[in-house]
């Protein structure tokens, strides 16, 4: 195909030049003959330019409609550059007016290339029509040896059907011929004002230098007509020749940068495509603020499971109501769309730009999507952890106070009850007073091993009077000695006291069991916005966080505050346990 | 004359067995209360020599009814107890307004004898 269009390209370059060299013997004045080259140049120029566009629009009629517009403009010059010849003047009578339909084609079916409305279908086809039947008249009732002063090419012998009625106004022919072209010159105005109305604002964007060339063509024509020119004015008036070069070259000129246009607005996507996969997903906001040229752009992306929109960091996310401060374009369907942008509604004119820029980032918002709901999905897993965790504190404080103020008091109340028992048995009480000495003995064992178990599952201490005092108590009772250093006395919220607290209670029972060590430090500091606890101690070290539950249990405990928990434990080095819990705020 | 004493405690069988404990050892048990408040308007009211009092109650610490009581003119001695042990309650058992504390597991009449003399 592209071997056509050359050859095409070629014929075109080989018609203009032909007409130039063939008007060296032609009986016309000199500036005439100047302007002809300049004429034919610039419809060349015009062919190049429509081969251009045909060749990188193959698929569009566009090109092809553009190149033939200068070509038979060219040819129907023939008839009075090859005035004695039979065939041209033929040829270029019965191409007089086909530049009618090829350009009202050309322009209607701009850019596609396809007519798209009926009575836009029904127009070209008519004018199409028109312009063979205009060529009738010409062929059949001109009278090439009529005495007539408007035409310059004169057939005397011509071979092809100029048939030879007789008509004594031929100019009064051409007159009235010229008039019927008016009222297509109108309906074809009003079709393409219609067309303008219905583009979208990106599409008119692309339509409107095109459109504005081909209004000012034929705002010349109609004033052509009105003013009662002749087609050889157009040469020999040097107003009228200019403003017809001017529209012979200002049509492609202006279809190219209508392309262009396009083309800018597609390669700043095309430079978004390239961005899209160099940048970080988190990056595809900014990526798409570079391209739309909107620094405050927002991108709300869609959770389907959800049913709601939310940032790239997976939080909630409400859209505005479309305004003149913010607008909103959703990409996707409707029911199932894929993301939002929030943007400057001053990007609602150019949608063509909006659209381009969804497409190509469609599979980098699918993945930022996938991400964004990994991330709601995390967040909402650490936040169930957390309360999982606090639940788990609640439960442990209420099982803590019913043994307390359940069993154990019952358990106090029996032992004073045996107390009294010794008293109504008095001195002579023998044997039993043995008994009941037994009795307070496993009553005393009793106590112990419910006051452990209370402390185990949750010390009182620490909600009733804060972790300092706790860790005071828990010092107390350690069977290594225990330097409490710095201890904070901020209220640190519950979760992060019970963490702390148990950190050291476990970490004491640990060195107690394993680490022969002869001294424990303990502290508990504020640094930043995090609670910070250290327990060294000079033992054997050697502690192994993996194995036992103990300090796995602890592990996921601070975890689960979106803190760490770290062990060294060298062998022969003491063990350094280093947590750091968030405090938030 | 007999010691007169009152019980403080928000657990009513600890009351019923204190107060026979204390009765089977000659005091004389003026009343009882379970609350703080209650506390401090029963000993202005019936001005016992001693009052047995916990340290955890529904409304307030026995370290503050102990020093309300301690302005008192006819002060009361005033025995600290509580179900918990003295490692478990840290700084809330403190024996500045107080004569001494008693855990309620070492409750007995010698012990609260040992802290208030008299009987």
């Amino acid at each position: 195909m592209r071997a056509v269009r050359l050859l095409v390209w070629a014929a075109g370059g080989a018609l203009c030049a032909g007409m130039t060299l063939a008007l060296g013997p032609v009986d016309q004045p000199d500036v005439i003959k100047h302007r002809a080259v300049v004429y034919f140049t610039l419809s060349f120029i015009a062919i190049t330019i429509g081969v251009i566009v045909w060749d990188r629009r193959p698929d569009s009629r566009t090109g092809l409609l553009l190149t033939a517009l200068p070509f038979v403009e060219v040819i129907s010059d023939g008839k009075w550059i090859f005035w004695n010849h039979a065939f041209p003047v033929t040829l270029a009578l019965a191409c007089t007016v086909l530049y009618v339909p090829l350009f009202a084609h050309l322009v209607l079916s701009y850019p596609t290339g396809r007519l798209t409305t009926r009575l836009d279908r029904s127009f070209v086809l008519f004018t199409y029509g028109f312009a063979a039947v205009y060529a009738l008249p010409y062929l059949l009732v001109f009278d090439t040896r009529a005495p007539h002063d408007r035409f310059v090419y004169e057939c005397f012998d011509c071979a092809l059907p100029v048939t030879h009625v007789a008509s004594h106004d031929i100019n009064g022919l051409t007159d009235a011929l010229d008039w019927t072209l008016l009222p297509l010159a109108l309906v074809f105005l009003a079709l393409l004002g219609r067309k303008l109305v219905r583009a979208s604002p990106g599409g008119r964007r692309v339509v409107l230098p095109l459109s504005i060339a081909a209004f000012l063509a034929v705002a010349q024509f109609i004033a052509h007509i009105a003013l009662n020119g002749s087609p050889d004015t157009t040469w020999k008036d040097t107003s009228w020749f200019w403003i017809n070069s001017l529209v012979v070259i200002g049509i492609p000129v202006s279809l190219g940068l209508g392309l262009l246009w396009g083309r800018t607005a597609r390669s700043a996507v095309a430079d978004l495509v390239v961005d899209l996969e160099r940048t970080p997903p988190v990056g595809v906001r900014d990526a798409l603020a570079r391209t739309l040229r909107d620094p405050s752009l927002e991108l709300a992306l869609w959770l389907p499971d959800r049913g709601t929109y939310v940032d790239s960091h997976g939080r909630p996310l409400e859209l505005p109501t479309p305004g003149p401060e913010r607008a909103v374009t959703v990409i996707g369907e409707a029911e199932a769309p894929l993301a939002a942008f929030v943007h400057d509604p001053a990007l609602l004119e150019r949608p063509g730009l909006l659209e381009a820029a969804a497409a190509a980032a469609r599979l980098a918002l699918e993945n930022e999507r996938l991400q964004a709901e990994l991330r709601a999905q995390l967040a909402e897993l650490r936040a169930s952890r957390a309360r999982i965790v606090q639940a788990g504190d609640e439960e442990r404080r209420r099982l803590e106070r019913n043994l307390h103020d359940g069993a154990q008091q019952r358990l106090l109340g029996l032992g004073l009850a045996l107390q009294l028992v010794r008293v109504e048995l008095g001195p002579h009480a023998n044997g039993a007073s043995e008994l009941l000495t037994e009795a307070e003995e496993e009553l005393r064992a009793a106590l112990d091993d419910l006051r452990d178990l209370a402390r185990g599952i949750h010390p009182s201490i620490l909600t009733d009077q804060g972790l300092a005092a706790a860790l005071r108590s828990l010092a107390e009772r350690s069977t290594v000695p225990v330097s409490i250093g710095a201890v904070t006395e901020d209220r640190l919220g519950d979760p992060i006291e019970a963490a702390a607290y148990f950190i050291v209670s476990e970490s004491l029972a640990n060195v107690a069991k394993h680490a022969h060590a002869t001294t424990i430090r303990v502290s508990v500091t504020r640094r930043d916005e995090n609670a910070v606890v250290d327990i060294d101690d000079n033992g054997v070290g050697g502690a192994d966080p993996a194995c036992g539950s103990g300090l796995r249990g602890l592990s996921d405990r601070v975890q689960a505050l979106d803190g760490t928990l770290r062990v060294e434990s060298p062998s022969g080095g003491g063990t350094h346990i280093h947590a750091e819990i968030p405090c938030g705020s | 004359m007999p010691t007169t004493a009152l019980i403080v405690d928000d657990h009513p069988s600890f009351r019923r067995f204190a107060r026979r404990l204390l009765e089977a050892a000659d005091y004389v048990v003026v009343g009882d209360a379970e609350d703080g408040a209650a506390a401090i308007a029963s000993v202005r009211a019936l001005r016992p020599d001693v009052v047995l009092l916990d340290v955890l109650l529904p409304d307030m610490t026995g370290l503050d009814v102990a020093k309300e009581l301690a302005v008192l003119s006819e002060r009361p001695l005033v025995v600290l107890t509580s179900s918990r042990t003295a490692s478990d309650l840290g700084s809330l058992v403190r024996t500045d307004d107080a004569s001494g504390f008693i855990a309620k597991r070492d409750l007995t009449v010698a012990a609260l004898a040992g802290l208030v003399g008299g009987t």
